[in-house]
Parts: structure tokens; C-alpha cells; sequence
């Protein structure tokens, strides 16, 4: 009897144990590979395990961090948002131009602005998504198109200047560390992040993005419309972009035609790294994050190390790559887990 | 690999004799094999030979380890333990391409062509024939035209594979496998889209193969058939090695008792007790384009209602229209004496109309995702509240659901793309009725299922239609449809040639009405 | 030009001094390569935040640094930092950031945007960073907001474009008809230099016939100006606000057959355009001797930490260059 229960005690923790090698696996992912750079610029990196530095990067990942929530969504019903970066300067220059206007007040100016950038970047998206559905083109192409669009449009609003004078609460708020370890910003990320993953992990739209990235013409033929939530996701893509020129604002202080110049790459490469498939249907939000991380981590770290200008592309390039390769045997493994 | 094709017959030739002169030893022998995957032991010590030219057999349900089976000497993946050996050499293809090099040569269920190419460059894509790199069209024309013609396939070499029906895509793949002769030649349901005129051409093509001593291993779900192509069966249940014994003195109840282990008749599922009332669903002057004939017809609730008629002769291309997967050019559609307005499948789902596809893979599932996930995608503004999911629901009701269609799965939280057909099928048959539709619309409901499964999904039927609702059931199994149909629509080349009533069920006018069109046709 | 032999000299004892204070705030780390070493002196640290490296005005610029800080190896560390695209401010923002965290003493920056760079470039001020900005002045306005005055130590863009327009003006003659390829709009010193240009053109009484951007590019300056060939057949001259649109500028004159009858002013002189202006298919271009900037940048650096104060303009010199110079 005592041996019986023994032996059932012990596969019990066995469970436990391979249940938390799976939960980790798939939920922290390319955490790994972020905790193994992290681990070694610490030890090679003169200056970068310190708290300032620290502070810093969260402070420099948000802006791509927003980005590349919105295009999680896009990637996981299997599109792509090439338009992020320039609707990002577009709402930039709006954003700005509404909160330099003298005739209002800074406690009006800045919600107007904050409305105006996200109302902007969601028009944007809203049409990329549109034109994508109504004439069923490759969201490539669309969003290619409206990365030009935008930049044009931005020039247009600004005048091809950079705008400056932003309100001193705005600039003050954009400063502001909480608990001496929360830079505000950053927090906007989180903050971000946390919905996004709130949406696709506990709402019906959530489930509705991942089917489609599956199999959208299942999706179809189970007698809904999935173009209503591809529209959504492009929607919700330039959303987060507006959002991002906000952090943007906060963080440099100007509103700039030229701001954003190559975003969407960078948002695209954290997706990625994040482990979210290209083809859609698979991947999360926190990955996503996490991919950023990895990202800015690099590039920092390097630049700490004293490495070439022209060796850090090299390198970051490389690791975006192994990265990915990390991820299909992370993923062979968790099969193999689950297998058991 | 010579290009030209008078000196590969000879070459052949004489390698199939010095094949007859080595010594008569299994051409594959199988020793104590075992695979396991996620959840599941798809084959364990299995042990088998298959002797050289001859016909083999391989039987079993769905979920039995024939595919996995297939897919080992295929070289998609390496048995976990035992061991194969092939023309007397231990036999561990790293890849598909060295288990064809090595002379084994396996058409999957799957269709694996290239659809954006054309047939020819299909048919020779292994070889192109070429000159300094270049393709040489002419020459790669002219040799798929042979190949075409061996099968009976009637299209021209330069046609793209897309524009081809499923059943002249599977000629193009047995084709394939002549155009590189091999020494074992896997057929994994071949006459799953067949119809009994392509089916003829098939066995007809295997014994010209068997003159030519190649080796055939034969999986079937039609039972009737196996007796034209094999001399010996095997038979695998729930993952293990039952019987390996010659076909002949083997009748089908016996190989039906060997594969589920229990007797199993499609008698009696035909349900007398019911009596169909009223109008579920009424389809009048439907046009799927502006030329084509009207076709008019009703479900009543409780019934069943058949589609017979050749591959391509609109029944699939009709039901999608009804259940406004394809545009229709005019009709109208009544769904309990309403008439509904269906644009697209949403506004046929509302209606209660369910279409249950004829490719569950890449129309009916989401195969990356589970089980749970599958069923409830029909309706899941019923578990939520304010665009939240409340997962318990869920969870709750998809249990039901695989409970009661006996789906064979550890948890409801298992991707379907690890589940053989016959499971995968009760989980699209499980999304409709979750969704409480009161007209499904089957298109091939028990293609690719075995015995066991599909007698689980006619009974199903007919408990579907003993609670009142109408039932559309679209299939290339005539007898499959005459034992379980109140009624069968016949469809002959885009017409609805006519109806036949259970009462005056009888195959041969069936089949006549089928042709009927394309006699008339070839008269004018 | 700007001499360093002297002040160079001066620079030793700012040095020693320097010495003594980083020796009280303990020892620090110092970059070589990828791997740390450990330094037994305590010098202080330069960095240098340049725009693209793409860009060969600034290649030469940093090569320029690059060749000072050898020199004076004993008396400072260096360390340059460029971007992928020289529109891409933020990822300045991001290197200065990352030089204060290395608590750097000195920072050259020539900015992306001359207002956009004001912020981090304040916080940077307030960390006890000594700022120096070179080639584009930070933008007035903004340096007040911020609360910092910085001394800018560049030259004088609109300057050189009037000089090189001058010269083709001279050339041509009044009534000559001109056409001008732009810069990047948003950037200071395109704005500058077509202002010169401007200048030029209205001192020069020449007819300017069209005025626009070709993004600093070979490649689009090539294109637009084929298009500007086959819009007006009676060009006589063209004012291209860098060298590397001028060498777009040369190709399509050569293939239309037209190179050395319609005469061209760059600007920047990178070596490629040097053999043009002595085969006569350019006229001129304007040095801003860049490969000293950087390093003037850095002496001035050295001097502000020794305690001297710069305000205003420090210009810094330009030179036309025409075939008699080469």
C-alpha cells in the first residue's frame, strides 16, 4: 500500500515538475535567450548591470514595445503592418502641432492631442485594413502604400519641421520615474502590452484573431466574417501606433516628419523574436515584449561593450536569426513534453 | 537519370529480372516497429513482411497506425524502435527523397501537388527533362501525354493542377509514381475520390504493375475492392499487428471482425421509425451562374436526403451555393418556410443552415488548435459575456460534446491536427451541433473514415434527423447512401437529372441518371 | 584652417588636472574592443555621436577624430557612435543616453535634428557631461527651454552655398539659368544651404528655373536631374547642396551628352568629386574641412573642462574649391 502511494507521489511531482518546464517553456519562451544576454553583456559590458542603465533601456524599449503589440495582432491573422513607422511620425506632428497651439491650455491641449494621435493612427489602420478586405489585396502591398502615404502626409502637416514647445506637465509626466524604478513611459508600455494580452488570451475578438491566422476560410465557413476582424486588427495596429507617437512625444519631446524611419522593421523583428509564426494563428503577446526586450538589450549592451558601429548590425542581425532557430527547438521540445 | 525515355524500359527491364533471380525473400519486412506521438501510441511492435510482386493489403480503423505506418517507410519520420528492412538492407530513410530514391514510392491521402504548376511539370518535377538547364517542354510534354494516357486521364499536359477536380489530381499522382517505376508502391486510399469508371482504370493500371513484379501496399476503406488488387492482408487495431494472412478465404464480416474486434453491420441504421413532417429547407430555381440549369428541390425535417453523382457534376458546387460559400447567380432559399436571404455563410448559419465540407483539413478545421477550441468557434457568443469568454462554459460544453460522440482524445485540449479522419470528422459534426443547426448539409461526411467510425456517424444521422431535423447528405458511396437516404438527388453535369425514393432504390438507375447528362452530351 | 599643433600642446596640463579629479571619483572602466581593460591612468573619456556613416562627409569627419584621438592617445579615451540612417534621431537619443550611463566626460554630437536633440542633450548637460555640438547648431529656441547654452562650433552653411553659387553665378553670367537639388527638407543644414544658394541666385541676377529635393542621394539626384533635362531644354547651371548629389547630377549630364557645357557646384568635397573638377565637368564645391571639425570638437571639449566657457558661433572654416586648388 505505502509503496503504492509513494510511487503516486512521486509521478505527482514528476507532473508538477514537467507541467512547470512546459508552462515556462512556452510562456517565457525566447525569456531565455533574454536572460542569457542579459546575463553575459552584465558580466562583459562595462556599466551595464546598473540601475541608471537599466532605467535607460526600459525607457528606450517602449516606443517598439507599443509598436509591436499592435503588430502582434496584424502578424497573428497572418498579415503585416509596413505602415507603423511613418503613421507613427504622422501622428507625431499632429500630436505636437495640437499641444504647441498657445490658445490652449495644457490640461486641454494634452488629452485633445492624446485623442487626436490615437484617432489618427486607428484612421490609418482602419483604412489599410479596408482597402486590404474590400478589394482582397496582400496587406503587404496596402501598407507599403500607406507607409508612403503617411510619411507624405506627415511632411504635410509639419511643414517638414520639427516641432517644438511641448507643454511642461507633458514633458514633466514624460520624465517621471515611479518608485525610482518605473519610468512613465515604460509604464504606458506595460500597460499596453497587459491589454493586448488580455484581449487575445480571455476575449471572444482574442480567439476570433488566432482562428483566423489558422484557417481563415474555416473561420468563414463556420458562418462568421473574419473581415470585419482583419479590419479590426489593422485597426487596433494603428491604434497602438498613435499610441506609440504618444510615448514617442513623451520621450523626445518633438513631433518629427522623419520620426519612425525603419519602426516597423524593428516591430516586426520583436514579433518574431517573440515567437509569433509569420503565417499566423500562433504566438503571444508577452513574447512579443520579451523580443523587444531582446532587441534593445542588444543594441545597448553592444554600444556599452564598445563594439563597432558597423559589427552591431552583424550581430543583431545573427541573433535575430538564432533566435528563431532557439524557438523551433524550444518548440520540438515542448512537443516532446507534452508527448509524455 | 537518362532523358530519354526508350532506354529506361530496358534498364528497368533487366533490373526486374535480376530482381526475379535474387532470392525470394520479403521484399519489406517490419520487426517489433513502434511509434509514439503526443498523447498517443500510434503502432507498437509491429512485426510483418511483405512478399515481392505481390498485392498487399493494409487494413484497419482510423487511428489503427496505418498512416503512421505509411509515413515511416515514406521517410517522413524514423519508428522510435524495432526495425525495417527493404530489398534485404536495413532500411532508415533520413528524408521522403531517399525513401523514393530507394525505390519506395508512397501516394499520400493528401494530395501533394504543386497546383500552380502545370501537370506535366508536375508529373516529371523529380526529372525535368533539360539541356544545359533548361527545360526541354517539348520533350516534358510529350512524356506526360504518355503517362496521362496510361491513366486514362483525358486533359492535356500543359493544364494547371489547380484547375483539375480532386479525382484527376489523384490519377496525376498515381501517375506520378509510374513516371519513376518503383519497387514498392504505397497507394493510401486511392478510390477514397474515385468514381467507379477511374476506379476500373486504377486496377487495371495495378495489374499491369503487378506483370511487371512491383510490389503494392494497398490501404482502402472500401473493403469491396481490396479483393480486386490483393493477395494478402494485414490488419492493424488500435495500433498493433493483428492478422498477416492471404485474402482469399477471408470475407468481408470477417475482415471488418478483425479490424474493430467486435461485429459491426451497416444493416438497420436506416431509421423506419421516423416520419418526416413539414419543410426544413427548400431550394427553388437555384442558378450557380447565369446559364446553368435551374435546380429546384426540399429537405423535410427528419429526413435524409441524398446527393449522388459524379465528382464534378455541381452537388458540392450546389451545396456550397445554398450555404453561401460560393456566390449563386439567382434562387431562392427557404429555411422552415422562411425564405432567407444568404449572401455569404454567415447569414446561412443564422438561418440554422450547417455545411459540413468535403475538406475538413483546409475548410472545416483549425488544425492548430484544440479540440475545445474546434467546436466552440461556431457560437461563441454563447459563452461569452460582454466579449469575454468564460472558459469553464466552454470547457464544459466541448466535454459534452466529445463525450457524446464518443471523439477518442486524452483532453479536450488537444490540437485536432493530431487526430485521424474519423476523429477530426466527429469534431466538425460536434462545432454543428453546438451550434444547434436544423439543417445539416454533409459533403462527403465518411470519406477517408473507417468502418467502425462511419457506422458511429450514420446512427448519428439518424438520431440527428429522429429529432426533426433535415439532413443533406452529398457523397461518392452509393452504397453508402441508399442505407441510410429517405431520398437521393442525382446530379449528371450541373442538372439535377432526378430523384429516386427509398422505394425504388436501385444502383443501376442511379448510376444512369449520373451518366445520363453526359451521354447527351457526347450524342450532340 | 584651424591649427591643433598649439592649442594641442595647452592641452597636457588640462589633462594632469583632469587626472587628479577622476582619481578622486575612483577608478574607472575603460572600453577597448569588445573586451574590458582595466586602465592604470584615468583620462578622460570623449564620445563622439556622428550622423550616418554612409554619408562620406562624415566618414571623413570621424576618420579625422579618429586620427586626433591616436595621436593624443595619452590624454584622453575615444569612443564614435554613427547610425544606420541619419534621419533616425531616436537612435542618437539612444547613443547619448548610453555615453552618460558610461559617464563619459565629453560629448561631441554633430545632431540628427537641431531640436529634436535639445532634451537629451540638457539631461546630459545636467549629468555633468561637457556638450559640445558641432556641424548643425542646435536650435536657439529650444537650448532656452531647455535651460542650457551651448556653444556651436560648425560652419556656416548658407555661407558656402553663397560662395559656390557665387562662383557659378561669376561663370554664367547674369541671366544664366540655374536649377537647384535640395537636401532633405526637415534637415538644418539643407534649409541653410538653399537659403545660400538663394542668396546666390539673387545676387547673381541668375534665373532660377526649379528648386527641389533629391534627399541628399546619388541615385534620386540622377533621376530628378535626367527629369529637369528633359523639362528644360536651357539649363546652364545647377547648384547641388552635397557632393553626392552632384556626382547623380554629373552622370546624367554625361549621358545626355552634356557634361562640361552645363556647369555644376557641389558641396562638402568628397574625394569623388575631385577628378570632376579637374576634368572640368564640375566647377566647383565647398570645404568644410569635416575631418578637423570633430576633432576641433573634441580639443574644445578638453578646454571647456579645463574651465574656459564658449557661447555663440564658433565658426569654423570654409574654403572654396575650384581645379586651381586641386
Amino acid at each position: 500500500m505505502s509503496e503504492g502511494t509513494e510511487s503516486a507521489g512521486e509521478r505527482k511531482t514528476a507532473t508538477v515538475w514537467d507541467n512547470f518546464l512546459r508552462i515556462s517553456m512556452r510562456e517565457a519562451g525566447v525569456a531565455i535567450a533574454l536572460v542569457i544576454i542579459v546575463l553575459f553583456f552584465s558580466a562583459t559590458a562595462p556599466y551595464f548591470a546598473t540601475p541608471e542603465n537599466f532605467l535607460k533601456i526600459f525607457v528606450q524599449i517602449a516606443i517598439n514595445t507599443v509598436l509591436a503589440a499592435g503588430m502582434t495582432f496584424v502578424i497573428l491573422t497572418g498579415g503585416i503592418d509596413l505602415s507603423v513607422g511613418s503613421v507613427l511620425a504622422l501622428c507625431t506632428v499632429v500630436g505636437a502641432t495640437i499641444m504647441v497651439r498657445e490658445d490652449l491650455s495644457p490640461w486641454m491641449s494634452i488629452p485633445l492631442a492624446l485623442l487626436a494621435c490615437m484617432a489618427t493612427g486607428a484612421a490609418c489602420g482602419a483604412i489599410n485594413g479596408w482597402v486590404c478586405e474590400k478589394w482582397k489585396l496582400p496587406s503587404f502591398i496596402v501598407t507599403l502604400g500607406m507607409l508612403n502615404v503617411a510619411s507624405g502626409l506627415a511632411r504635410v502637416v509639419s511643414d517638414n519641421s520639427t516641432i517644438t514647445g511641448l507643454p511642461q506637465p507633458f514633458v514633466d509626466f514624460g520624465n517621471q520615474i515611479y518608485f525610482g524604478v518605473l519610468p512613465s513611459i515604460f509604464l504606458i508600455a506595460i500597460i499596453v502590452i497587459l491589454i493586448g494580452w488580455f484581449i487575445l488570451r480571455f476575449t471572444v475578438f482574442g480567439r476570433f484573431v488566432f482562428a483566423i491566422g489558422t484557417n481563415e476560410e474555416a473561420v468563414r465557413l463556420s458562418g462568421h466574417n473574419p473581415r470585419i476582424f482583419k479590419i479590426a486588427v489593422f485597426t487596433i495596429s494603428g491604434l497602438t501606433a498613435g499610441i506609440a507617437a504618444m510615448v514617442f512625444l513623451l520621450r523626445l519631446n518633438v513631433g518629427s516628419p522623419i520620426a519612425g524611419i525603419g519602426y516597423e522593421l524593428n516591430a516586426i523583428a520583436a514579433v518574431i523574436i517573440g515567437g509569433t509564426s509569420l503565417s499566423g494563428g500562433k504566438g503571444s503577446i508577452i513574447g512579443t515584449l520579451v523580443g523587444a526586450c531582446i532587441l534593445q538589450v542588444l543594441a545597448t549592451g553592444l554600444q556599452l561593450l564598445g563594439a563597432e558601429d558597423n559589427v552591431k548590425p552583424i550581430v543583431i542581425g545573427t541573433v535575430i536569426v538564432l533566435a528563431v532557430v532557439l524557438d523551433t527547438y524550444r518548440n520540438r521540445y515542448l512537443r516532446k513534453l507534452e508527448a509524455r | 537519370m537518362t532523358t530519354d525515355p526508350h532506354e529506361v524500359a530496358p534498364v528497368l527491364e533487366a533490373d526486374a529480372a535480376a530482381r526475379h533471380n535474387q532470392d525470394a525473400g520479403p521484399i519489406l519486412r517490419l520487426q517489433g516497429v513502434g511509434k509514439r506521438f503526443p498523447g498517443v501510441v500510434a503502432l507498437r511492435n509491429v512485426s510483418f513482411d511483405i512478399q515481392r510482386g505481390e498485392g498487399h493489403v493494409l487494413l484497419g480503423e482510423n487511428g489503427a497506425g496505418k498512416s503512421t505506418l505509411i509515413n515511416l517507410l515514406g521517410g517522413l519520420f524514423p519508428p522510435d524502435e524495432g526495425s525495417i528492412w527493404f530489398n534485404g538492407a536495413p532500411y532508415s530513410p533520413a528524408s521522403p527523397l531517399e525513401a523514393f530514391s530507394k525505390g519506395i514510392r508512397v501516394v499520400h491521402q493528401e494530395l501533394n501537388l504543386l497546383s500552380n504548376l502545370t501537370v506535366a511539370e508536375n508529373l516529371l518535377f523529380e526529372h525535368l527533362p533539360s539541356r544545359r538547364g533548361l527545360v526541354n517542354y517539348r520533350e516534358m510534354n510529350r512524356r506526360a501525354a504518355e503517362l496521362l494516357a496510361e491513366v486514362g486521364l483525358d486533359i492535356s499536359p500543359s493544364t494547371v493542377v489547380s484547375r483539375l477536380g480532386v479525382a484527376q489530381m489523384q490519377l496525376i499522382e498515381i501517375a506520378k509514381a509510374l513516371a519513376h517505376e518503383s519497387k514498392l508502391l504505397v497507394l493510401d486510399e486511392p478510390t477514397a475520390t474515385l468514381t467507379s469508371k477511374e476506379v476500373d482504370r486504377l486496377f487495371e493500371i495495378l495489374h499491369r504493375l503487378k506483370e511487371r513484379k512491383v510490389t503494392t501496399l494497398y490501404i482502402s476503406h472500401r473493403l469491396q475492392e481490396i479483393y480486386e488488387v490483393g493477395d494478402r492482408v494485414t490488419v492493424l487495431r488500435d495500433g498493433q499487428h493483428v492478422t498477416t494472412e492471404p485474402l482469399k478465404g477471408l470475407a468481408i464480416p470477417d475482415i471488418v471482425r478483425l479490424m474493430v474486434g467486435r461485429t459491426v453491420t451497416d444493416q438497420g441504421v436506416f431509421r423506419e421509425d421516423i416520419k418526416p413532417t413539414g419543410e426544413a429547407l427548400a431550394v427553388e430555381g437555384l442558378r450557380l451562374t447565369e446559364t446553368s440549369p435551374p435546380i429546384d428541390f426540399s429537405v423535410r425535417n427528419g429526413e435524409i436526403v441524398g446527393i449522388a453523382g459524379l465528382v464534378g457534376s455541381g452537388r458540392t458546387e450546389a451545396v456550397r451555393a445554398i450555404f453561401g460559400a460560393d456566390p449563386k447567380a439567382s434562387g431562392t432559399i427557404r429555411v422552415n418556410g422562411r425564405p432567407v436571404a444568404i449572401a455569404s455563410p454567415k447569414e446561412a448559419v443564422a438561418a440554422g443552415i450547417c455545411l459540413m465540407t468535403e475538406d475538413r483539413k483546409q475548410q472545416g478545421l483549425l488544425l492548430e488548435m484544440s479540440c475545445a477550441e474546434n467546436i466552440t468557434i461556431t457560437d461563441l457568443k454563447r459563452l461569452s459575456r460582454k466579449g469575454l469568454l468564460d472558459r469553464a462554459m466552454e470547457n464544459a460544453a466541448s466535454e459534452r460534446l466529445v463525450a457524446g460522440l464518443r471523439v477518442k482524445t486524452p483532453t479536450i485540449f488537444q490540437k485536432v491536427g493530431t487526430f485521424s479522419g474519423g476523429n477530426q470528422q466527429k469534431v466538425v459534426i460536434a462545432k454543428w451541433l453546438y451550434r444547434g443547426s436544423s439543417v445539416l448539409i454533409c459533403d462527403e461526411p465518411t470519406r477517408g473514415i473507417d468502418v467502425g467510425a462511419k457506422v458511429e456517424i450514420y446512427e448519428l444521422m439518424g438520431q440527428l434527423a429522429a429529432e426533426g431535423k433535415g439532413i443533406l447528405v452529398v457523397s461518392s458511396d452509393l452504397p453508402e447512401l441508399m442505407s441510410i437516404c429517405h431520398r437521393i438527388l442525382v446530379f449528371s453535369n450541373g442538372r439535377l437529372a432526378g430523384e429516386v425514393p427509398r422505394a425504388e432504390f436501385d444502383q443501376n438507375r442511379i448510376l444512369s441518371l449520373a451518366y445520363e447528362e453526359y451521354g447527351r452530351v457526347r450524342g450532340n | 584652417m584651424t591649427s591643433f599643433s598649439s592649442d594641442g600642446r595647452s592641452l597636457s596640463g588640462v589633462s594632469r588636472r583632469r587626472l587628479l579629479l577622476a582619481g578622486a571619483a575612483g577608478s574607472l572602466v575603460l572600453v577597448s574592443g569588445v573586451t574590458p581593460v582595466f586602465a592604470e591612468a584615468k583620462k578622460p573619456k570623449v564620445g563622439l555621436v556622428m550622423k550616418s556613416l554612409a554619408n562620406e562627409f562624415f566618414k571623413q569627419m570621424q576618420a579625422g577624430a579618429e586620427k586626433y584621438a591616436a595621436e593624443n592617445a595619452d590624454k584622453f579615451d575615444f569612443k564614435a557612435v554613427g547610425m544606420k540612417d541619419e534621419r533616425d534621431f531616436a537612435a542618437q537619443v539612444d547613443a547619448v543616453e548610453n555615453f552618460v550611463t558610461q559617464k563619459y566626460d565629453i560629448i561631441v554630437v554633430a545632431p540628427a535634428d537641431s531640436k529634436a536633440m535639445v532634451t537629451p542633450l540638457a539631461k546630459a548637460v545636467k549629468a555633468g557631461v561637457a556638450v559640445i555640438n558641432i556641424d548643425v547648431e542646435l536650435d536657439q529656441e529650444a537650448k532656452k527651454k531647455a535651460g542650457i547654452d551651448l556653444a556651436f562650433f560648425g560652419p556656416d552653411n548658407r555661407e558656402g552655398a553663397l560662395l559656390a553659387g557665387t562662383a557659378l553665378a561669376k561663370d554664367l553670367g547674369e541671366g544664366g539659368k540655374v536649377v537647384i537639388l535640395e537636401g532633405n527638407p526637415e534637415a538644418d543644414n539643407a534649409q541653410q544651404r538653399k537659403k545660400g544658394f538663394d542668396d546666390a541666385v539673387a545676387a547673381g541676377k541668375l534665373q532660377l528655373l526649379d528648386s527641389k529635393t533629391a534627399h541628399w542621394e546619388t541615385e534620386e539626384a540622377n533621376t530628378l536631374m535626367t527629369n529637369f533635362l528633359t523639362k528644360y531644354n536651357d539649363i546652364q547651371g545647377v547648384m547641388a547642396a552635397n557632393d553626392s548629389m552632384a556626382l547623380g547630377v554629373v552622370k546624367a549630364l554625361d549621358s545626355a551628352g552634356l557634361s562640361g557645357k552645363i556647369k555644376v557646384v557641389g558641396f562638402d568635397n568628397i574625394p569623388a568629386v575631385q577628378p570632376l573638377i579637374k576634368d572640368g565637368k564640375m566647377l566647383a564645391t565647398v570645404e568644410q574641412y569635416g575631418a578637423q571639425m570633430a576633432a576641433m570638437g573634441i580639443e574644445y571639449g578638453l578646454r571647456q573642462m579645463a574651465g574656459e566657457t564658449f557661447t555663440g558661433w564658433v565658426k569654423t572654416d570654409i574654403k572654396l574649391i575650384t581645379a586651381a586648388d586641386l
